[in-house]
């Protein structure tokens, strides 16, 4: 009767549960992009790391110890549920081999109670601490599946506990808390009548629970393992490349997304892993200074707008996401600082799925911030950067530093500085520039400049989504590259760093890329560079995201900073968790009109540490961090590590020494 | 309504222009561009074109390069070109431009022909109202915002103490001031489809211009005497400095 | 040599200054000189036209010459061309100036040369091109009258004594289409637009506070023709709106003259405002990236330097 019974509501639940998943597996597989494939040992490793080992939800101590619970004692729990769908059946039986081995009692006695510990945590984070990053989070469902695991866990030592009493178990002693509850019980009735009830409950719950999965959050717990797996391997920062050949026919051509059906594989499964667990609201800069964008609103409601939908016929009628599902406001607050994806347990790539909303935008409706507009205008037209300024001007910074800059046909030097555009054109980017000139001066170190042949490295183009300006860009520079026979590169400016050594490679170029601070502390490691020891003065060093979170060159700055003698003090938001100064996501170029500045939130937290300078190693940090300086009415001098360094060992007035070999 | 807008290409507007060994500017291929100052004229025509249907057609006069320029407008959302590219048109002066350029838009059946003030090379700004004046049709110069009227325009018209604003019948000739509109930005997919949208390509002969007798010479070019540029003053007689230089400039 | 003419401006204020300049101008090229007055109170020109070297004023106060801008005024000219013949016209490189020029041109198919700087005779002009740089004369050929535009200011205008005889005329109306002005607005207060006018006077963050833009408002009031801009750092601060904005983020201008006050000069204001053919700068910081870039640079306090340049303009320009 029992396994007839059983059966059946088995048979309904499975069907219960592939017909809400097939939906859901239906646009996975008619949505485009191919699985990541590369790189099957780091793959793994990380899926080991991430999942198993829960490393990203440890990022958060007690809310990481609560999942932690959870997690391996779903884990280990998971035999259970055979166990007790043979019960059902027959009240006697256990799973072979382990069923009544002491050590499987005890683990799964300890491991029921610690879901059950992981679950009054969550409550209590969640009722009582109430941290904000809930907010526009769906509590109710999360309150149903709290309830619903304590359910599964509490029927389990439930049963347990009465099997106890009915002296089913060999070793009570091994289950410590079943054995404690099993007081509750006498022997015989009505304990074997609840025996069945708690059995029988345990299942109902896990087969009620198993229904409910597809079409809740809680998938995550299958969708989270593929979505790991399948991120990104590299570095944060490099976008994947998106081919545009424009003599193609435009059904061809990806513009980014549009509509759903656009939306990846990947990108589908992020939807699907997102926990509404609001850890990337929380570090969000555009969320923490009063702008609509939340990362994890942002995943939800491209997620709310996708999940339902038939992905053969619907799917072709949705409207344009943006701004149906997200407003353009929101698209265009992000500075793509990378601080969400840092968060995020399940390995979600927010800045990804934005940029390719704004290529959508950009590139197929012509739809962005009109100031930017400024941007594309100087990137694309005839000088080839985002301040329109003539190429010949590129060379302005050199005054009187002897500067090699290459010609056609000249022999490669060992290093290539690349200036960049900031470096050439902004006067407080162009000190840095000529630190660090004096310095590789100073150093003997072979080096050239390319002057009027840098054309912009296409970064600020390609993270506002202008893909095709950033491929023609791209391709002209490395053909500059490899026509001068260039092995090495030195940028000062994190973003051209980040472009130059991960997103270059995918057009050709074979280049060792460093940063400029990675060069100055290697030749201060190799004694090429002496400061003179003497400095006084406090200094804080802002994490560049481009250098740092997404590229993770945390230390290198740091050893830099500590020759020049200067004391250091951190930030409370400092390396992997750096607060953004607000101009990436080519934000440098428009207007911040809601809330807060970033770049004024950033300043007052450097400017709180009380040191006397700011230390920066990227041109963007410097213009907006100077400019947040300068609005507060503040002392705090902002200067570039490399200028802090040529101070420690030029002094000011140093004769610039000539170019090595 | 049916929209003719004129657009010219000019040498890179931020670089730096070079006089060839004729005293003729050197209009350099990869360095052009469509005038910016077109560009708020074409705006105009397709914001009018969006609301009222119709279509808008540029036109351009210069080296074979001037297809970049148009194909810049067709990329915005122009639906044909007319190019006129023709070697006996080197160094044409604005009288022989004009002439060229109406005979052009007089083959078009527009409400509406749209110029710039003035184009960012030339700078003269008479020109529209010479093209105006061969065709027979209505003028008004410095717009800064334009409505039709019925079987007309009612025309805002930038004036040096305000703003007049002036009714001319179809069809009727402007041009557009600087920050009249904002100039949409091309979109990937309306460059792709710029390339397969007509273009006609004319001569003077075509035209039926034949007096092509350019009628000013440079005589010569020399170098304005240096600018006492970067100077930097301080003190007492900062401020009649500065007023110096007003003068100089000839702006009071 | 032939005649040589000049074609006096008349606005609803009276003469416009050009038709001074370019009388004192004709004067000193020998010949015959001759002044067209159209519209409203040109009768009533004739004196200090006369007074300026025109021997004689073609004059009329049709009203049809400010109803309909350009093309009566370019026809009545061309009526009065064919009857006279001279060999050089000259007009004020103003909005009106244009407009009449270059309808006459179509009439006359003579050749007109816009922005000269110098007129040294019926076939030679001069004008600047490349910023004011180089200097470039340019010969006139073609049938008469040559018909230059003169930029405004390029000469002074002086007195030489003399009376005009007034020849009265009747405007020349042609037929076909016309634009018609029907309202007229002076906008005393706001002025040019930022990107159309010819003098930009900008604040940045060294005006501390939006009441000294009052203070710039007055000298760009003074200067006439000005409008009145501002750094990113002004705009943030919220003391003048957005539309004054110039820079990476804001407007783009190119005006004659862009005076900075108060305004470092970092890279993304100074994008919009490269263009400008002079470029003015005060700042108390001597080190200020936009002293550099300037044509002239003035290290000192705004708060003294821009009230005594307002009044020194309105010194200049009354006498």
């Amino acid at each position: 009767m029992s396994a007839v019974a059983l059966a059946a509501i088995l048979a309904i639940a499975v069907v219960v549960f592939v017909r809400r998943a097939r939906v859901r597996v239906a646009l996975l597989r008619a949505a485009p992009g191919a699985a990541r494939t590369d790189e099957v040992g780091t793959r793994a490793r990380r899926e080991l790391v991430h999942v198993l080992g829960q490393r990203k939800l440890f990022q958060k101590a007690l809310p990481g110890l609560m999942h932690a619970f959870i997690f391996w004692g779903f884990l280990v729990l998971f035999p259970t549920i055979v166990e007790a769908t043979i019960a059902v059946v027959d009240r006697d039986g256990t799973l072979p081999l382990i069923g009544q081995a002491p050590w499987f009692l005890f683990l799964v006695d300890v491991f029921a109670t610690l879901v059950a510990v992981g679950i009054a945590i969550a409550f209590y984070i969640r009722k009582v601490q109430r941290p904000d990053r809930f907010r526009g989070s769906h509590m109710e469902e999360a309150d149903k599946i709290l309830f619903a695991i304590l359910g599964i866990v509490s029927t389990l030592l439930l049963w347990n506990a009465t099997k106890i009493a009915l002296g089913m178990t060999a070793h009570p002693g091994a289950e410590p808390v079943a054995n404690a509850l099993s007081t509750l019980f006498g022997p015989g009735q009505p304990t074997e009548t609840l025996e069945r009830v708690f059995v029988w409950a345990h299942i109902l719950i896990v087969l009620g629970f198993l229904t409910y999965l597809p079409k809740s959050k809680h998938l995550h717990i299958i969708t989270a393992i593929p979505n790991v797996y399948f991120a990104k391997n590299g570095p944060s920062g490099h976008l994947a490349k998106l081919k545009i050949d424009l003599e193609g026919s435009e059904e061809d051509i990806r513009f980014g997304v549009a509509t759903a059906k656009d939306l990846s594989k990947k990108q589908l499964l992020d939807l699907f892993s997102c926990t509404e667990c609001g850890r990337c609201q929380e570090v969000c800069p555009a969320w923490n200074t009063g702008k609509p964008l939340s990362p994890k609103l942002l995943i939800m409601d491209i997620r709310d707008a996708v999940a339902g939908l038939d992905p053969e016929g619907e799917i072709e009628l949705q409207p344009p996401l943006v701004p149906n599902a997200v407003t353009d406001e929101v698209v265009w607050d992000c500075v793509t600082c990378g601080a969400c994806m840092r968060e995020c347990p399940v390995d979600i790539e927010h800045v990804d799925t934005i940029v390719d909303l704004r290529r959508n935008l950009v590139m197929a409706e012509s739809r962005f911030p009109t100031e930017a507009g400024a941007l594309l205008r100087g990137v694309e037209g005839p000088n080839e950067n985002p301040w329109s300024q003539p190429a010949s001007a590129r060379t302005d910074w050199i005054g009187d530093i002897p500067v090699r800059v290459l010609d056609p046909g000249d022999p490669a030097p060992e290093y290539l500085f690349w200036v960049g555009c900031a470096g050439a054109f902004d006067d407080r980017a162009k000190k840095t520039t000529q630190s660090v000139a004096r310095l590789l001066n100073a150093a003997g170190v072979d080096w050239a400049v390319f002057g009027g042949r840098e054309r912009c490295t296409g970064d600020p183009a390609r993270r506002m989504g202008h893909e095709y300006l950033f491929q023609m860009l791209a391709e002209q520079n490395v053909a500059t590259f490899a026509d001068a026979g260039i092995t090495k590169v030195v940028a000062t400016c994190a973003h051209c760093f980040n472009t130059l050594a991960n997103e270059y490679p995918d057009y050709g170029a074979t280049l060792e890329v460093v940063h400029h601070t990675e060069l100055l502390s290697h030749l201060l490691a190799e004694q090429r560079l002496l400061t003179t020891p003497g400095t006084n003065g406090s200094v804080t060093y802002h994490d560049a995201c481009y250098l740092g979170r997404h590229n993770g060159r945390y230390d290198a700055p740091r050893d830099v900073l500590e020759s020049t003698g200067l004391t250091a003090t951190e930030m409370e938001r400092a390396r992997e968790r750096s607060f953004c100064c607000g101009a990436g996501g080519a934000r440098m170029w428009m207007e911040e009109d809601i809330g807060t500045r970033i770049n004024d939130t950033r300043f007052a937290e450097a400017a709180g540490t009380g040191a006397d300078t700011l230390a920066v190693a990227c041109p963007y940090c410097f213009v907006m961090l100077d400019d947040a300086a300068k609005a507060a009415g503040s002392d705090m001098r902002v200067a570039d590590v490399a200028t802090l360094l040529a101070e420690a060992t030029l002094g000011d007035t140093a004769q610039p020494e000539a170019p090595g070999p | 309504m049916n929209v003719s807008v004129l657009a010219k290409f000019v040498p890179n507007p931020t670089g730096t222009p070079q006089l060839g060994p004729d005293n003729l500017l050197i209009r350099d291929a990869g360095d052009g561009a469509l005038d910016p100052g077109d560009e708020y004229g074409l705006e105009l025509a397709l914001q009018l074109v969006e609301a009222g249907g119709g279509e808008v057609t540029v036109v351009s006069m210069g080296p074979e390069e001037a297809l970049a320029g148009i194909q810049r407008g067709l990329a915005m959302g122009a639906h044909k070109g007319v190019l006129i590219s023709d070697p006996a048109l080197r160094g044409a002066d604005a009288l022989i431009t004009a002439r060229v350029l109406a005979a052009a838009l007089g083959r078009q059946t527009a409400d509406l022909m749209i110029a710039g003030v003035e184009s960012t090379d030339g700078y003269t700004g008479t020109m529209p109202a010479t093209i105006a004046e061969l065709l027979g049709v209505a003028s008004i110069t410095a717009v800064r915002k334009l409505e039709p009227d019925g079987e007309g325009f009612r025309v805002e018209r930038q004036t040096e103490s305000g703003y007049d604003v002036l009714r001319a019948p179809s069809p009727a000739l402007i041009t557009v001031t600087a920050g009249a509109t904002e100039p949409r930005y091309p979109s990937l997919k309306g460059i792709m489809a710029a390339k397969s949208k007509p273009v006609e390509r004319l001569s003077a002969a075509d035209l039926r211009v034949t007096d092509l007798m350019s009628t000013q010479t440079v005589s010569s070019v020399t170098d304005a005497p240096a600018k006492a540029g970067g100077e930097v003053v301080s003190g007492d007689d900062a401020v009649a400095r500065i007023v110096d230089l007003l003068e100089e400039a000839k702006v009071i | 040599m032939g005649a040589t003419w000049v074609y006096a401006e008349v606005t609803p204020e009276g003469l416009h200054p050009s038709a001074l300049e370019l009388l004192t101008k004709a004067r000193s090229l020998g010949g015959d000189v001759a002044a067209v007055a159209l519209g409203p109170g040109a009768t009533a020109t004739a004196a200090e036209l006369g007074e300026h070297g025109a021997a004689t004023v073609y004059a009329s106060d049709d009203q049809v010459f400010v109803d309909q801008p350009g093309r009566p005024a370019a026809h009545t000219l061309k009526a009065l061309i064919d009857q006279h013949a001279p060999a050089l016209l000259l007009l004020p490189g103003t909005y009106e100036g244009r407009d009449v020029a270059g309808c006459l041109q179509a009439l006359t198919g003579s050749t007109l040369m816009a922005n000269a700087t110098d007129v040294s005779g019926p076939d030679r002009a001069r004008t600047e091109i490349f910023g004011g740089t180089k200097i470039v004369d340019v010969d006139l050929a073609g049938p008469e009258p040559k018909l230059v535009l003169v930029r405004p200011k390029s000469f002074p205008a002086e007195p030489s004594g003399g009376t005009a005889t007034v020849v009265p005329l009747e405007a020349v109306v042609p037929p076909g289409p016309v634009a018609t002005v029907i309202e007229r607005h002076a906008e005393a207060a706001s002025g040019p637009k930022l990107e159309e006018a010819i003098v930009v006077v900008a604040g940045g963050r060294g005006l501390g506070g939006p009441e000294p833009f009052a203070m710039l408002d007055e000298l760009a009031a003074a200067i006439g023709g000005a409008a009145v801009g501002a750094s990113r750092a002004a705009v943030d601060a919220g003391w003048v709106p957005y539309a004054y904005q110039v820079g990476q983020t804001g407007k783009t201008v190119k005006p004659e003259v862009y005076i900075a006050a108060g305004i470092s000069g970092a890279l993304q204001h100074v994008v919009g405002m490269k263009g400008a053919k002079r470029i003015v700068a005060i700042n108390k910081d001597v080190d200020a990236p936009i002293l550099k870039i300037a044509d002239l640079g003035v290290v000192g306090d705004l708060f003294q330097i821009v009230p005594a340049l307002t009044e020194e303009v309105r010194r200049r320009a009354s006498s």
